[in-house]
């Protein structure tokens, strides 16, 4: 795709690129883009940045349309992008600002084992988790549940695992939203859309989902570690996952509806993923609670995952999960669209921010923060490729003055899956993997190759831009030891 | 499936293909199975074990473009609810931005599954007569 990138870009800062709106006729705002001079020519190769470019036009957009150092070219908005809408002056929602799978997200817990403690187990955990926890294109879970029941679980999300014994509140305190965001109605979702997400309750998916067992291998902020209870050589579980088909129909249903309304409200856009209606009109109001739905199933998702983790962990190591401090650090949407007030120009407004492939970041002192984060800022998490680290990190003040409290998601994709396929040998990968301590099981042998480390980004280039940008701190980071792939 | 007819185009996150077709219900045919032979490959048994089922597929779309976005993604909902993998379109009309079709599909069974496609999109789509017929570029998320 060399040379097809013709939006023109300025330097703010060694982290910091503009496109200013004249680049493009119809841009309401500048784009803003985190990221380096190195990181920046991958990014030209394709076209995230005519995207970045794109979401520019969306009615009511506020300040910037935004990109974080993992942008890589996705459908309607770039993955990295994020833009926040004001209502109040005809801003908009577009499904294409949320993607086909909402909420999908990670989540971290800690425990009080070491690296001796497990080091013999890895292979014994690896195989245990990949056959407890449904993984692949179309897996079904054990958590079987009816009609009536996936209605309570759209509107309850995590609450509902909690309540049915697959956890506990305080896990409920530790994800966003406390793990259901209000607002969700049933019935703005599709009878199609329960048949697709009803057999999936409790599935990791496929794809870059995944489920690693990870160790702690350096820390930045000792405060903080000490904190959250995090040291070195210190073992953590962390799980990928999201709607699955519950949230690809309804982002379908709801894009196609509102490819209307960009007549019926006279929208110009230049991507027809952009496709978008004003947040306060019926389509607009529908597909949030709609979203919604989605956003609380994925959360109740990620509970029913982590219960079974603690299920085999309590199996292979025989110790109740609550003696080996199996608790959840935390857990964030990577996909979503959220009211949520901002200083704008000294004047607090209420915005709809849209973030695709972008975590919140909410800074120290957040009212949305549960207590014991309201010091430290809130935890982020992002995880990297199978083969490097992943972090944990804490939004900041500047995070909310910059970036409507966002942050990267993960490490971003660098190579094509078709590329990575066609030039990388599985069995010499895992052999290399093997040879770094990290053990691998996947459902296709596909994956392994599309999601090999020379596909993505460096993780550790990624959140470095965001630390050094200041739009989030980094606390310490994680090797893996096993990984389960969908 | 043999020949392809369609070719992969590079997309760094997602899945492209470029379909052709010798007239607009031949592409439409083919751009559902390229689709599905992303998704799976029949397992090598001479018998299959699951049962083929039919089911008709009315869409209606204000453009074409649109009705192809619409028909795969149709097929991929339909595919995930019935858990059917799709491998014959019958008596296809197609007039009017109006699609009326017989999709035979087989169980999951009896397939391997490689990717998982979350949808079709708008994304960068074309649909053009060309010399020899019709094309369609088409990005897939994945």
């Amino acid at each position: 795709m060399s040379g097809e990138q013709q939006v023109k870009v300025e330097k703010i800062d060694d982290y910091r690129w503009r496109i200013p709106k004249e680049s493009k006729p119809g841009m309401k705002v500048d784009g803003l883009i985190y990221t380096t001079e190195k990181m920046l020519k991958d990014v030209q190769r394709d076209k995230a940045l005519e995207q970045v470019a794109n979401v520019a036009f969306l009615p009511g957009i506020v300040n910037y349309s935004l990109a974080m150092p993992d942008i890589h070219w996705g459908y309607g908005f770039p993955i990295g992008g994020v833009a926040a809408t004001d209502p109040a002056q005809g801003g908009v929602i577009s499904p294409g600002g949320v993607g086909f799978d909402i909420n999908c997200g990670v989540r971290l817990l800690k425990t009080a084992l070491f690296y001796d403690d497990v080091k013999d187990k890895i292979k014994e955990l690896v195989y245990a988790l990949f056959s407890d926890v449904p993984s692949g294109l179309g897996s079904k879970g054990d958590i079987k549940v009816g009609t009536r029941e996936e209605k309570e679980i759209l509107v309850k999300g995590a609450g509902w695992a909690v309540k049915r014994g697959y956890g506990i509140d305080e896990d409920l305190e530790c994800t966003e939203e406390y793990g259901a965001i209000s607002g969700a109605e049933p019935s703005a979702v599709s009878e199609r859309a329960y048949e697709r997400g009803k057999a999936q309750s409790g599935t990791l998916g496929s794809g870059n989902h995944f489920l690693e067992i990870q160790v702690i291998d350096q820390l930045y902020d000792r405060d903080i570690c000490d904190e959250f209870g995090l040291d070195l050589g210190q073992v953590t579980v962390m799980i990928h996952s999201g709607s699955r088909g519950l949230g690809y129909q309804i982002c379908d249903d709801y894009t196609r509806s509102m490819v209307h309304c960009l007549q019926k409200y006279n929208i110009h856009v230049p991507d027809r993923q952009l496709a978008c209606a004003p947040i306060s009109s019926a389509e607009g109001k529908a597909y949030l609670s709609a979203m919604k739905c989605a956003a609380n199933y994925a959360w109740a998702n990620r509970q029913c995952l982590m219960h079974l983790t603690r299920g085999v962990f309590e199996r292979v190591l025989g110790i109740p999960w609550q003696k080996m401090g199996m608790f959840l650090i935390y857990d964030v949407a990577h996909n979503i669209a959220k009211l949520e007030k901002y200083l704008v120009a000294g004047e607090e407004r209420l915005l709809c921010v849209h973030r695709k492939g972008a975590t919140r970041a909410f800074g120290p002192g957040h009212p949305a923060l549960p207590q014991r984060y309201r010091k430290t800022g809130q935890p982020v998490i992002i995880p990297g490729d199978m083969g490097r680290n992943s972090y944990l990190l804490v939004g900041t003040q500047r995070a909310m003055d910059e970036t409507f409290g966002s942050t990267c998601h993960g490490a971003g994709r660098l190579k094509s899956r078709t590329e990575a396929s066609r030039s990388i040998d599985t069995n010499v990968l895992l052999k290399e993997l093997e040879s770094k301590g990290i053990m691998v099981k996947a459902s296709g042998r596909g994956t392994i190759a599309e999601e090999a480390p020379q596909a993505y980004k460096d993780v550790n280039e990624v959140v470095e831009v965001v630390h050094n940008a200041g739009i989030s701190k980094r606390v310490c980071r994680m090797r893996p030891l096993g990984v389960i792939k969908g | 499936m043999g020949d392809k007819n369609y070719e992969f185009i590079e997309h760094t996150a997602d899945i492209g293909i470029r379909v052709k077709g010798k007239d607009s219900e031949d592409l439409f045919k083919n751009a559902a199975l390229a689709m599905f032979d992303i998704i799976a490959e029949k397992k090598d048994k001479a018998r299959s074990e699951s049962r083929q089922r039919k089911i008709e597929v009315r869409q209606e779309a204000g453009s074409l473009e649109e009705l192809l976005v619409n028909w795969l993604n149709e097929l991929l909902s339909l595919s995930a609810a019935e858990e059917l993998i799709f491998f014959n379109f019958q008596s296809l009309q197609l007039k009017n931005n109006k699609l009326k079709v017989e999709v035979i599909g087989r169980g999951f069974v009896d397939y391997i599954i490689k990717t998982e496609i979350k949808a079709a999109t708008y994304c960068g789509l074309k649909l053009e007569q060309v010399y020899s017929g019709w094309q369609a570029e088409i990005i897939f998320d994945v």
